[in-house]
């Protein structure tokens, strides 16, 4: 954390806790989302020595912790807290829209919270906005279970199966990542955690079993991580088809002639890639490996052979 | 002499608290700081912080003052203040709650500014809350800035295709949609509407104008200007594999009593476009069979043809 960080959480914490004389550190970190013992150096060493030290000592601010709790007087001067900046509101206000549009109507209070921020700090409507993916019946059901302690059971299109098959899951957590609704939990088919994502799921089922398997301390976000049996692809794209370096994890893009390019990547559903491929238009083609350019290929030929010749 | 922290919090006490600018003279002896031997470092260091505050968003004011040669400085209070926001308790919980679901850390600031003068918030119960990432960190200062005040920007921007030009626009808003930031705005050279990728922002962008410099239209509808051009929609007549029959039905398909040949039902999917959902249905693969409209029906079948003789296959 730079001085100048410490310097701006400084011109908040003291009016902050002129408001709650005997305020604890535990509180105040809370508040803050810094730990207690920054905290209790906030105090004692910086906000201890500030003040107007040119009239004779009189005027520092007065600091007190005793056991875990904080008296600041002393310190009329920033009775008042400084107003966000422009871009702090602008963030803030984003936040907590996207939130309120993915929890709906039941945080009524977020939505009126909003619009006074709002007002209080000139952030115009429809300056910025994020457009979440809709509340969805899966996700209804997911966080149905996820309110009750229950299980569900999932139909779910996995990445590598030719169809959806049942999952019975007990649920940890559900986020929107990058505008897609994805279920963390533990599959008792797999006997580990996996990620879902919603829109992969063709039924959900509220289980009568509560979940048993607790969610894990360290729970990391659901992207794709490398594994040691991925395989190394290797894609041409056209300047049409360069939307699909989007659609992918790539690692490498090297440009090409008009426009085009080569993507590199690793993937453990090469399955799904070649779907990637297809839904490419013709605008992609797999250089490598040659497996999956032959999966691509009798794909394609199978799927051609429904429309005749 | 104190350390950074302390001095910069010093400087803008003594700048609020005083009823008249103070000139640098009267500010070393007022907070007894920039008392180095060298007066031109202790002068450049007040510089610096001058300019450190103003980062911080504290408006430190330059002033002239009668009977000196020297330049006065304040903070007007009023500018410097949060005006009150009379936030209720659990208005407070609720926002500690988004921030919270967003892993915003730096949002917290903010809402301890919000919250200073509020109520404690009230208990809410958050169990089965979903998390929203949302990853505001693309939003940097200077555009947030553009965006509220409304300054036009200059910038950098390579375009898909992988050409970088300059451009300037009016700053209207920003869209995140699948995870990608996009600004909408006025593109001057072009006089027309563009929405621009963030992440294909080259550089910093820099201010080009005046704050009010214009307006953004009233009847901006963000969802529409990222979602591309639209085109033709049709309704589609699809035979579906079991196996796949979710998929379709997910996208608004309902079955017609139909059967093709293998059985498959023949579901109906309304509104479908006939350019961004033409690459749903190949992705699809041999899992689906489109009925009709005979043209779709035909574009499909060659596409599929020339990507299996592009992949070696068919030969």
């Amino acid at each position: 954390m730079s001085a100048l960080d410490d310097v701006g959480r400084m011109l908040a914490l003291v009016p902050w806790l002129l408001e709650r004389p005997g305020a604890s550190l535990s509180e105040t970190a809370e508040a803050f989302g810094v730990s207690e013992q920054r905290i209790r150096k906030d105090l004692l060493e910086h906000l201890d020595f500030c003040g107007l030290p040119g009239l004779g000592g009189g005027d520092l601010f007065d600091v007190s912790v005793v056991e875990d709790r904080i008296v600041v007087s002393m310190a009329d001067e920033l009775r008042r807290p400084m107003r966000p900046t422009p871009a702090e509101a602008l963030r803030l206000v984003l936040t907590v829209d996207a939130v309120a549009e993915v929890l709906g109507d039941e945080l009524p209070a977020l939505t009126s919270a909003v619009a006074k921020v709002r007002e209080a700090l000139g952030v115009p409507e429809g300056v910025a906005d994020v457009l979440e993916p809709a509340t969805t019946g899966a996700v209804l059901e997911v966080r149905r279970a996820l309110r009750s302690g229950r299980r569900v059971l999932l139909t779910y299109q996995g990445r590598g199966d030719d169809a959806p098959r049942e999952r019975t899951v007990d649920p940890w957590r559900l986020q929107v990542v990058d505008g897609t609704w994805y279920l963390q939990g533990h599959d008792h088919g797999a006997g580990d955690r996996r990620t879902f994502r919603l829109d992969r799921v063709a039924g959900v089922e509220v289980s009568s079993d509560p979940a048993e398997v607790p969610v894990p301390a360290d729970l990391p976000p659901p992207r794709y991580q490398p594994g040691p049996d991925d395989v190394a692809v290797v894609i041409e794209v056209t300047r049409t088809g360069r939307w699909l370096a989007e659609a992918l994890d790539v690692e490498r893009v090297e440009e090409g002639e008009d426009g085009g390019a080569t993507l590199h990547l690793t993937t453990d559903a090469p399955r799904h890639v070649a779907r990637l491929v297809l839904m490419a238009s013709g605008e992609a083609r797999v250089v490598a490996p040659a497996s999956l350019a032959a999966t691509v290929g009798d794909l394609a030929t199978a799927s051609a052979a429904r429309y005749g010749d | 002499m104190t350390a950074k922290v302390e001095r910069l919090v010093n400087l803008t006490v003594a700048l609020l608290e005083t009823p008249r600018p103070l000139t640098y003279r009267e500010l070393r002896s007022r907070t007894r700081e920039y008392q180095q031997s060298d007066p031109e470092s202790a002068r450049r260091q007040f510089e610096r912080d001058k300019d450190d505050l103003r980062g911080l968003g504290v408006p430190v004011e330059t002033l002239d003052v009668a009977f000196e040669d020297e330049p006065g400085y304040r903070i007007d209070r009023k500018r410097y203040e949060l005006p009150d926001v009379r936030l209720e308790a659990d208005e407070v919980a609720a926002l500690a709650l988004a921030v919270k679901l967003a892993g915003e850390d730096r949002s917290r600031l903010a809402l301890a500014k919000l919250a200073a003068r509020a109520p404690d918030p009230t208990e809410l119960d958050a169990t089965g809350a979903p998390q929203v990432e949302i990853l505001v960190d693309p939003i940097g200062d200077r555009l947030a800035d553009a965006l509220v005040q409304h300054v036009p920007l200059r910038f950098s921007y390579r375009t898909a295709a992988g050409d970088t030009a300059d451009r300037t626009v009016d700053p209207y808003a920003v869209v995140q949609r699948r995870g990608a930031w996009y600004l909408v705005a006025r593109d001057h050279d072009r006089d027309a509407q563009r929405a621009f990728r963030l992440d294909r922002i080259v550089g910093r962008v820099r201010f080009a104008g005046e704050p009010g410099a214009f307006s953004p239209p009233d009847d901006l509808d963000l969802a529409a200007a990222v979602a591309g051009p639209e085109s033709e929609r049709l309704e589609v007549d699809v035979a579906v594999a079991p196996t796949a029959r979710w998929a379709v039905e997910s996208r608004g398909g309902v079955p017609t009593g139909v059967s093709n040949a293998d059985g498959w039902d023949v579901l109906r999917v309304p509104g479908v476009d006939r350019v961004r959902d033409r690459s749903w249905l190949l992705g699809l693969g041999d899992e689906v069979e489109v009925i009709a409209p005979e043209g779709l029906r035909r574009e499909l079948g060659e596409t599929l043809r020339a990507i299996a003789t592009s992949h070696g296959a068919g030969s």
